[in-house]
């Protein structure tokens, strides 16, 4: 099959193949390149303080405001997601636990939740324009 | 027709589960002390001296940041890689990319590296 075909396909199966471990494989693609993408953004923003403290800390000032707390909680659910997905595809393959991975899901899917709640009330303050004013 | 699997993609498998492991610890915890843990309404916000402040914490901290930047870089990478493997690309362009790859993140590593260098040692470059 040429690698378009086999694209063509996945999406096919997507659509037509609604079960747990179809949504998961795609649940695991797009949070891994998404990851992938802010793993680079934040190594060339942090970079800055190659050439010293001052532009460290002028890049850093203009990624640190309420729209960009609201986008870390999109960052840290797409990291619990890929995690904990990640752990259940792991274990999966070494421990056998296959027949049980839609339960395992299911049990992933609560921690999740849990997870979110916690770092929401961690996040909270920072959604708050006032707390970006001179800090101390 | 039967395809052999290649010993090579199954060190990529196997890799991406050893590194996904480490992950599990390692960014979890570098999440919280850098991301979620960070008290905007008592430290303000992030910048050099308070990141300098966090990483002397510890002498730990430089062994920890030596080994999780290739592990994440790896992951991120490999991750991607195994993605584009999936589409049977042409053996050519397959290496070509493995190229581009293995610089990218090599660039990476040294960008970051360089990065705590200077976050540990107070800036100067």
């Amino acid at each position: 099959m040429t690698s378009n075909g086999k694209l063509k396909q996945t999406f096919r199966d997507a659509v037509l193949n609604k079960n747990i471990g179809n949504f998961s494989y795609w649940l695991h693609r797009i949070t891994g390149i998404g990851l992938s993408v802010y793993l680079i953004m934040h190594i060339y923003v942090l970079s800055s303080a190659i050439s010293g403290p001052e532009s460290f800390n002028s890049r850093m000032g203009s990624v640190q405001n309420p729209l960009f707390a609201v986008l870390e909680i999109l960052l840290v659910a797409g990291i619990f997601l890929h995690m904990l997905n990640g752990l259940r595809i792991t274990f999966s393959d070494f421990f056998s636990w296959s027949r049980s991975h839609k339960s395992i899901f299911w049990i992933i899917a609560i921690l999740f939740v849990v997870l979110m709640v916690i770092t929401l009330i961690l996040q909270w303050p920072k959604f708050n324009p006032d707390n970006y004013g001179m800090g101390g | 027709m039967a395809e052999r699997i290649s010993n090579q993609s199954i060190l990529t498998w196997f890799l991406q589960r050893i590194s996904g492991l480490f992950l599990a610890f390692f960014l979890v915890t570098h999440l919280n002390v850098h991301h979620l843990f960070h008290d905007i309404t008592t430290v303000g916000i992030i910048n050099f001296a308070l990141v300098q402040e966090n990483l002397s914490s510890s002498a730990w901290w430089q062994v920890y940041y030596i080994l999780f930047v290739p592990f994440v870089v790896f992951h991120a990478l490999n991750g991607i890689w195994e993605i584009i493997a999936d589409y049977r690309i042409s053996s050519n362009l397959s290496k070509i990319l493995k190229a581009i790859f293995w610089i990218f993140g090599l660039i990476l590593i040294a960008a970051a590296i360089l990065t705590l260098r200077n976050l540990f040692s107070g800036g100067g470059a």
